[in-house]
């Protein structure tokens, strides 16, 4: 059912009461299916690596990855394809083109959103401005501020998409990038605490009713130092986010990790390594249930 | 109708809070082809591609053996501090001590047996960090000394450590020495604080690929080197 007729039926049977469409589903309805397509770390990596690679000769590659996303396309109806960040920085095409074939090419293949990865900020804030300006997705970056600078603006801390009459809020962390981006390179740019502006982002999500809720990371996966702060302590600390898409460590995950959030509830925390030799895919579905307790994740 | 809004009203009340009850399935699918008839991706990329190759595909030099990175030393580590000192000290003077600090982490790729090319060079040092010199009071060079047994060990040249104790070639007679690093490192990356201690610092107006790429070249077969220059650290 495509999300107008559907509104319609909500809108008949309701008779106009304003509960939104989550309200109502008709017993006869299947489930609903979301597949979310993601990547971290791609690193300029546009062509594939070479066949004589030590590690991965022959993977990944935009094109490759683009072919696969156009395949699940075909197979699922409703696909949300997003990115955790490191777009830039690690072939020559950076340095060459300044990312600017990066945005082109995650445009065309359909990205809907991604946050910024600490070497996203390597060609300067002026530097992603310019490449940004042929991306035709949203960065959400809401840890951090800012004002006072060139992208102040440009990003925004959370978005909704509708997707299968399923409302998906997304919002975006950051690394800190005190000693790991040059002074110069990030300027006035504050980073907040994670914990507390996650915490902060969710509310806003579930006030804007959304079913599902992710976060893109570039916090990393998780450290040695149990303090510092990565996607398993911010799973941990927080409640609210369904899954949390993570870059930065370059960590390959088979499957996403299941973390007890503070609530008790599941949060799947997932990253798949770098350089886009995998593609990571988790499909959701949705059973509307009225009677059950407040909500809950299950994991297959 | 009427009878309609009645039953949905009804089923508001009863309803409660409804929420999805929401389930996942997930895989990491490696990213291979899969034959879908258009893709258009390739002809985006190619004049990318062609500009980019025509200049990184230039062979510069050879190799006679694998310089790899490690710590605390490695053939990389040696080559690569050595290259920016030899070029460094032809160019400028200086009355006191010279020493080189790099990063193994900024080392981003090794150079395979065979043909060097520039393309090889990028992806050794894909980043575009300047090259400087800064200059630290000498009491500073206990504070790099303790770094490199934190770290476990960086590339250097014009220094060795023995036993613990960090040394300059050239002797510590004055009251300050130069460091020849990357403007990513002395400002505050990998988290180099010592730099903050410095006096002055200049701009070599080289980027430290751009400075590879010309010991490279004139190199012709790579200077290998395995010496141990951190030892007992």
């Amino acid at each position: 059912m495509d999300r107008r007729s559907f509104i319609k039926s909500t809108a008949l049977i309701t008779g106009g009461t304003m509960v939104g469409p989550s309200a109502f589903i008709s017993k006869s309805q299947s489930n609903k299916r979301l597949t979310i397509l993601h990547t971290n770390d791609t690193h300029s990596n546009i062509d594939p690596f070479p066949a004589n690679h030590a590690k991965y000769p022959g993977k990944g590659g935009v094109a490759k990855r683009f072919d696969l996303i156009q395949k699940i396309r075909v197979e699922e109806e409703h696909v949300l394809l997003v990115d955790a960040g490191d777009i830039f920085q690690g072939t020559p095409y950076f340095n060459k083109f300044g990312g600017v074939l990066e945005m082109k090419l995650m445009t065309e293949l359909g990205y809907e959103a991604a946050t910024m990865g600490n070497h996203d900020f390597d060609g300067g804030m002026d530097g992603f401005k310019k490449a940004q300006a042929y991306a035709k997705f949203p960065f959400l970056c809401s840890n951090y501020d800012f004002q006072n600078t060139l992208l102040d603006g440009l990003t925004q801390d959370h978005m909704v998409i509708d997707k299968a009459g399923i409302k998906v809020g997304l919002f975006g962390l950051g690394v800190k990038l005190k000693g790991l981006v040059p002074d110069n390179k990030f300027l006035e740019t504050k980073y907040l605490d994670p914990i507390e502006i996650a915490t902060d982002q969710v509310k806003q999500l579930q006030k804007k009713n959304c079913d599902l809720i992710i976060c893109l990371s570039h916090l990393g996966y998780s450290y040695k130092d149990d303090k510092r702060m990565s996607d398993l302590l911010l799973a941990a600390n927080t409640s609210g986010i369904h899954m949390i898409i993570g870059g930065h460590t370059h960590t390959f995950l088979d499957k996403p990790s299941e973390v007890s959030n503070k609530e008790g509830n599941t949060v799947l925390v997932n990253q798949v390594g770098w350089a886009g030799v995998n593609l990571g895919r988790v499909d959701f579905e949705f059973d509307k249930q009225c009677f059950s307790k407040k909500e809950s994740l299950l994991v297959q | 109708m009427k009878q309609l809004i009645l039953i949905g009203l009804l089923l508001c009340v009863l309803a409660c809070q409804p929420h999805y009850q929401i389930s996942a399935h997930s895989e990491s699918i490696p990213v291979v082809q899969a034959g879908m008839p258009d893709n258009h991706i390739d002809s985006l990329i190619k004049p990318y591609q062609i500009e980019l190759s025509q200049e990184m595909d230039e062979v510069i030099a050879y190799a006679l053996q694998d310089f790899t990175k490690g710590r605390p030393n490695g053939s990389l580590n040696n080559w690569s501090a050595s290259a920016v000192r030899t070029h460094q000290t032809k160019q400028f003077e200086t009355k006191e001590p010279v020493m080189v600090l790099l990063n193994v982490g900024g080392l981003r790729n090794p150079i395979n047996k065979g043909d060097v090319t520039v393309g090889d060079i990028y992806k050794l040092m894909p980043f575009d960090n300047d090259v400087v010199w800064v200059k630290l009071p000498s009491g500073t060079l206990a504070k790099i000394q303790a770094y490199l047994a934190e770290s476990g060990g960086e590339p250097i040249a014009g220094a060795t450590m023995n036993n613990g104790k960090l040394e300059l070639d050239e002797g510590q007679l004055s009251e300050s020495f130069w460091v020849i690093t990357s403007d990513y490192l002395m400002n505050g990356g990998d988290r180099m604080d010592f730099f903050q201690d410095r006096i002055e610092f200049r701009y070599a107006d080289i980027l430290l690929r751009d400075l590879f790429i010309e010991v490279a070249k004139e190199q012709e077969t790579l200077v290998y080197s395995d010496e141990e220059r951190i030892k007992d650290k």
